[in-house]
């Protein structure tokens, strides 16, 4: 009995022990900026070495640890790893200094809401992000308590740009004797041109995001920043029977049907499109501006531009991804000096150098043409208040939604009516809790 | 009432004598099983139980689970994608054990009866290797080739080779009904080489006279298969029947591989819907709800298989 009483014991003073350590190692983790050593910074990205954020995340970390001393210790992750996993992991000791996550309400808001990265509006002050960034830019990188974009406080800093726009094939329309052209109706005449000559014009692909981009477009022709605010930050509620996106979805359906997109098109793949225009097969697609650097290297056998998306006042897009930093971070004051590196001239310098869209460059160092036209366009939607963002955004996993509802309409399966029923049910389920 | 009408078990004849006990009883054997018990209860019991409660719960994943009663159990109810989901399952079964094992049967025996009798056992493992092939490949490696040989347009091989006899090019994983199709396929060819194997581990327990003295008799190649083959090997075709069912009821990653659940949700399947729910919409609750039908369903149809397993080998011990 005594030996009982005496482990009981033993026992309880152990679990005490245990439960004592964790508390105050949950304590020690959670503040502010305790607990680091302050010479190391934990780095979390998953862009590619090669690809034009990889080329100035790289020569960031150079020069962070030439002016800090500190080391970095950086993980390379892939977006699938981050947007799936991010939000256990953060929630916890393992957590980094500084991340790269995604953009937008169903990602980084759904971060912000849960308290799981920091408010660095402080460090925005002190290090004067804000007047480096164009008030469309800003609309992702802060959100309100409930974690919808566009709010007060801010949650991350954008490096870089992308939008929406329409590449073409230059030659394959000067040997159809085609002009690129500059409004709506001269890209349907186009279109029809290409399909009268028995070419399929636009790439497409319904297994991924190019179709649901091109259907968001289509809406975009017809709405205007209401439609987009209504959509997007849930102003009001959107008719899914409206005129945006009947429209949208009727036209997408002729696309198919007058064959300016392949019959099967709802198997494609991003990758398959983008190398049908990279091969010459398709002289048009419509896709975001981070193909421009792989078209600049790969599309080489003949000329090509990219534009906005004709006669349209609104294009998809938004900032790129976000450095956000983890409330459980140790360093937070390290992954400021980061983050403020990277918004140095010479680092968006070798993203603009590179095929990507910087947003605080100075325009003297961008000395690639190619890029300089690029960013020029991109500088004329932002100047246009253009930014329209992504159409998965409103909801988590109104991704797969969107792909799943439009192979149904371009198989046949259902028509545009039940489509935008369908969608519009998802995304009110989905939206719910924010409206 | 019932238990008064209800007929007796037919009474078991005496097996192999068991192995003889200790004096002491067998309190010390608990002591080699508390590792095994306390994996258990770590890596199964705990997360089901866990599970179980979330599917009361709407969670995001991270911070406190909001209780909401029986709202997920009544979702699910009236889910069209969910009843989609399991209605796929059921062709599922059809490509991963139905096929399989009346296949695998027949090959089976073919190579141990015909193509090991008159052209050596060497060839007969090989054949057996080349059909085991596709257990070994991961399948994400199989699931990419499949997708470059089903791949539309004028592109993937199989439209290649319909080409060539002038067939025109078919989208085989964007239209509805062929993507299911090819789906079922791949799982035949996937799940083909497992049953092959098995009953030929099985069919070494034959002794080749009873063959010999069957054909003596002027049996023929069915009857043989029919008389000794199937008698012979029931129990494997029950393991084998049982693991496949829950491996068909479980299926994810040829599903996530090759289609994705589409086209619009043409190929979903249980386990790929919870993984939706749990991971793109963050909908924690309602995908453990899935999952814990999933379970229950699996458990189910074990423990169906099972109990007439055992009731049949009852009865073939009774000599009935």
């Amino acid at each position: 009995m005594a030996r009982n009483i005496r482990r009981t014991k033993t026992l309880a003073m152990l679990a005490a022990l245990t439960a004592t350590g964790v508390i105050l190692s949950g304590c020690t983790s959670g503040g502010d900026s305790g607990g680091g050593d302050g010479d190391t910074l934990k780095l979390w990205h998953y862009e590619g070495a090669d690809s034009a954020m990889g080329k100035a995340w790289a020569e960031a970390i150079k020069i962070f640890e030439e002016e800090t001393g500190a080391t970095v210790e950086f993980e390379e992750k892939s977006f699938e790893q981050i947007q799936k996993t991010a939000s256990q992991v953060l929630d916890t000791d393992a957590a980094p200094d500084l991340m790269e996550f995604n953009k937008g309400n169903a990602t980084a808001g759904f971060l912000a809401s849960t308290g799981l990265i920091s408010d660095i509006s402080d460090a925005v002050d002190e290090y004067g992000w804000d007047d480096k960034l164009a008030p469309s830019l800003q609309t992702t990188a802060k959100y309100t308590d409930d974690g919808v974009m566009g709010g007060d406080t801010w949650f991350g800093i954008p490096n870089y740009g992308e939008f929406v726009g329409v590449y073409y094939n230059e030659d394959a329309f000067a040997a159809a004797g085609l002009e690129i052209p500059t409004t709506y109706d001269e890209f349907v005449d186009v279109l029809d041109a290409f399909v009268a000559q028995g070419v399929t014009p636009l790439a497409e692909a319904g297994a991924e995001y190019p179709l649901g981009q091109l259907w968001y477009q289509l809406a975009l022709l017809e709405g205007d920043r209401g439609f987009v605010d209504d959509y997007q930050l849930y102003k009001n509620p959107v008719d899914w029977q409206g005129p945006e996106v009947t429209s949208a979805t009727e036209t997408l359906k002729e696309y198919v049907d007058k064959g300016y997109i392949a019959s099967d098109v709802s198997s494609v793949k991003a990758e398959d499109a983008g190398v049908s225009f990279i091969n010459g097969t398709s002289p048009i697609f419509v896709s975001g501006s981070w193909w421009f650097g792989r078209f600049v290297s790969e599309a080489t056998g003949f000329d090509w531009t990219m534009t906005a998306f004709p006669g349209a006042d609104l294009s998809l897009g938004s900032s790129g991804n976000l450095w956000v930093v983890p409330e459980n971070a140790a360093n937070k004051d390290l992954a400021y000096q980061f983050i403020d590196i990277t918004m140095r001239p010479e680092i968006q310098a070798i993203i603009g150098n590179n095929g990507g869209l910087p947003v605080a460059a100075d325009s003297a160092d961008i000395t690639d043409e190619k890029s300089a036209e690029l960013i020029a366009t991109f500088n004329g939607v932002l100047d246009a208040d253009g930014l329209s963002f992504y159409p998965d955004w409103p909801a988590p996993g109104f991704y797969d939604v969107i792909v799943q509802e439009l192979q149904g309409l371009v198989t046949g399966v259902q028509d545009a009516s039940t489509t935008n029923a369908n969608l519009g049910e998802q995304y009110d389920e989905g939206t719910a809790e924010f409206r | 009432m019932s238990l008064a009408t209800r007929p007796r078990r037919t009474a078991l004849p005496p097996e192999e004598p068991s192995i003889p006990q200790r004096s002491g009883g067998t309190g010390g054997y608990w002591l080699y099983l508390l590792p095994g018990f306390a994996l258990l209860l770590i890596i199964v019991i705990v997360p089901l139980v866990w599970n179980l409660l979330l599917t009361f719960t709407k969670w995001k994943g991270v911070r406190t689970p909001e209780f909401i009663g029986l709202g997920n159990w009544q979702k699910i109810l009236t889910d069209s994608d969910f009843w989609t989901s399991f209605t796929n399952s059921v062709w599922m079964i059809l490509a991963m054990v139905v096929v399989p094992t009346i296949v695998g049967l027949i090959v089976a025996a073919l190579l141990f009866d015909v193509v090991g009798r008159k052209f050596g056992g060497k060839v007969g493992a090989f054949l057996r290797a080349t059909y085991y092939l596709p257990q070994i490949l991961p399948i994400a490696v199989a699931g990419i080739v499949i997708g470059w040989i089903v791949r539309p347009g004028g592109d993937g091989a199989l439209n290649q080779i319909l080409g060539a006899f002038g067939i025109p090019a078919y989208d085989w994983l964007g239209q509805m009904p062929s993507a299911l199709i090819v789906l079922m396929l791949v799982m035949v060819w996937v799940q083909l080489g497992y049953p092959v194997v098995v009953f030929m581990a099985a069919l070494q327990r034959v002794d080749p006279e009873l063959y010999e003295a069957a054909e003596l008799d002027g049996a023929n190649w069915l009857q043989r298969f029919t008389a000794i083959t199937m008698s012979i090997i029931r129990p494997e075709i029950f393991v084998v029947t049982l693991t496949c069912t829950i491996a068909a009821l479980k299926v994810f990653g040829p599903v996530y591989i090759i289609t994705r659940g589409g086209p619009a949700g043409a190929t979903l399947v249980p386990a790929y819907y919870a993984y939706q729910e749990f991971f793109t919409k963050r909908n924690v609750g309602y995908g453990a709800t899935i999952a814990t039908v999933l379970t229950i369903v699996v458990v189910i149809v074990s423990i169906i298989f099972i109990r007439v397993q055992n009731s049949l080998e009852r009865k073939e011990r009774a000599g009935l």
